[in-house]
């Protein structure tokens, strides 16, 4: 009978060192691991729920988004980089996904505020099923991502077999930042408003729609602040440019996804027996 | 000082000396400005009330208790402290034994989804596992009586339909402490027979009971014990008919004023 929600063995989580948030928030991610699978598949059913096409959006949506680009970027705006759409889609397609990700995890302790002054279970499961739902539409919108890479004639480099591993950092690196959102987000709403704002902010700082080469060199060691791009540049590199990033780019994206969970896992449990009385 | 103490045997629920204290705003400052306009003019715009102030409760495993008292006395705080919804401002808590966490019945319910998807969303919330539900899902459809609306959007089923299934969900896990709050005022007559039935069952199995209603000879008839709560005090604590009575004495006159706490409690 143990791994119930309540009852003697409950422990109520204090944060008091590091290690503490990782092993509390592993444990609660294992032993929650169903409902958590269960609250992302809902979020997606009810997404898509009364559309004719249903699920089929989750692949249609990216695919449409693609073509569009792809046809504004080889017909009206001409780089000079070659197969422009792909290079641009490659990074874009984990940038929405982290945006979209932060979108759902900001709102998601508040939109489940009746449960939560109902049923006693950990908070987290909360944000980390809205990062899950948009972690299987990112998987997904690989697929038209291969489609494209085939019909526009660009090689489809072996390196795509390496992309799990800056999903894995990418997704780390988003529920830390989930977390942290929507635990701020209950105290004050704006907190929602005022990441729309940051988000569009960031997308623009961030090399997606170019390349780190076009900034100016006196500049770069700024750009190299933003705790994204080191795993973003990964999904570029695999997919674009066939290549496997420098150990030290991945190393960075690991230590930039784990120092952005630990801090945001700290304050969503410091905080988590507040919510019930502000949702 | 709140804690979780370590289990051990006596004792099914024990709560020493808890105090609920909510900070009743009265100007949310629900946005950075207004944040920021409190901080300039720090005035407090908040009033703290205690929901709960000093309960001492101890419920022995098997007892089937009733908990009664006007809207607002601190019924609902004190099942949710129990429940562990709220970790209390002071006082210790202890709970032996698993409990049904869900509140309400049907608080996990989305509308959008089946009610077979339901039963398993319900289940996972109150942490139970994929395969415990799958084995009991039978036996919940049928208790529920549910038939072929089982795979039918909850939105469309009523609200007696919706009971239903909450109820059956909840009993069907098996928890050693059974929540009841206000429930069983829907459905029609059949279904609370089927339900008191089972809670019967629940008392003959030696488990423990919280039971909440408005409807005294429910209380009567069914607790072994009942406690009547007013401003967040244990008012009347002991044997159903003399706290029923007790209470019925209070309320009788004029039902709109609330009694006098203070004067009452001792």
């Amino acid at each position: 009978m143990s791994g119930r929600a309540s009852g003697s063995t409950k422990v109520y989580l204090r944060v008091k060192n590091w290690s503490e948030v990782l092993t509390g928030l592993f444990r609660d991610t294992f032993r929650y691991r169903e409902l958590i699978w269960a609250l992302a598949l809902k979020e997606l059913k009810v997404r898509y729920k009364r559309s004719v096409l249903g699920f089929l959006w989750a692949l249609l949506n990216p695919a449409l988004m693609m073509l569009v680009l792809t046809v504004v970027f080889s017909t009206i705006m001409r780089f000079n980089i070659p197969h422009y759409a792909i290079f641009l889609l490659s990074v874009l397609l984990p940038w929405t996904f982290f945006s979209q990700s932060l979108s759902y995890g900001v709102e998601s302790i508040v939109s489940n505020g009746e449960l939560i002054k109902k049923v006693s279970i950990p908070k987290m499961v909360f944000p980390i099923a809205a990062v899950l739902s948009n972690t299987i539409n990112l998987f997904l919108s690989l697929i038209p991502m291969a489609l494209l890479v085939v019909a526009m004639g660009h090689p489809f480099h072996s390196t795509w077999l390496y992309l799990p591993v800056p999903i894995l950092a990418l997704v780390i690196f988003t529920i830390g930042m989930a977390c942290l959102v929507a635990a701020a987000n209950v105290f004050y709403r704006d907190v929602a408003h005022i990441l729309q704002v940051v988000l569009s902010a960031w997308f623009y700082f961030t090399p997606i729609i170019y390349a780190l080469d076009f900034v100016p060199s006196h500049l770069r060691w700024l750009f190299k602040l933003n705790p994204i791009i080191y795993v973003i540049n990964g999904f570029r590199l695999a997919i674009y440019y066939g290549q496997m990033p420098k150990w030290q780019s991945i190393a960075a994206s690991f230590v930039c996804g784990f120092a952005v969970l630990i801090i945001g896992c700290a304050v969503f449990l410091k905080y988590q027996d507040e919510f019930v009385f502000y949702v | 000082m709140s804690d979780q103490l370590p289990s051990s045997s006596a004792p099914g629920i024990k709560l020493e000396n808890v105090t609920q204290r909510f900070r009743v705003i009265q100007e949310r400052p629900d946005t950075l400005r207004e944040l920021f306009a409190k901080f300039f003019h720090s005035e407090t715009n908040y009033r703290d009330f205690d929901a709960l102030r000093g309960v001492s409760l101890e419920v022995p495993t098997g007892q089937m208790l009733g908990l009664i008292g006007r809207n607002g006395s601190g019924k609902s705080t004190l099942l949710k402290i129990i429940a562990g919804v709220y970790r209390p401002t002071s006082g210790r808590v202890r709970v032996e034994g698993t409990l049904a966490p869900l509140i309400e019945l049907g608080a996990g319910f989305h509308h959008e989804l089946t009610g077979r998807e339901n039963i398993l969303l319900n289940g996972l919330l109150m942490g139970y596992s994929r395969e415990e539900m799958q084995q009991r899902e039978k036996a919940i459809i049928e208790f529920a009586e549910l038939g072929e609306f089982i795979d039918t959007p909850i939105k469309q089923y009523s609200s007696g339909m919706q009971t239903r299934l909450a109820f059956a969900v909840a009993t069907e896990v098996d928890p050693d402490i059974l929540v009841v709050d206000e429930i069983l005022a829907v459905g029609d007559a059949s279904f609370q027979q089927k339900c008191f039935a089972r809670i019967n069952k629940f008392r003959s199995k030696g488990k423990t009971i919280l039971f909440v209603s408005h409807n005294m000879d429910q209380v009567t008839e069914y607790c072994d014990r009942v406690i009547l709560l007013g401003r967040g005090m244990i008012l009347a604590d002991g044997d159903p008919d003399e706290v029923v009575g007790f209470y019925k004495s209070l309320s009788t006159p004029e039902p709109e004023i609330s009694p006098s706490a203070d004067s009452v409690a001792h």
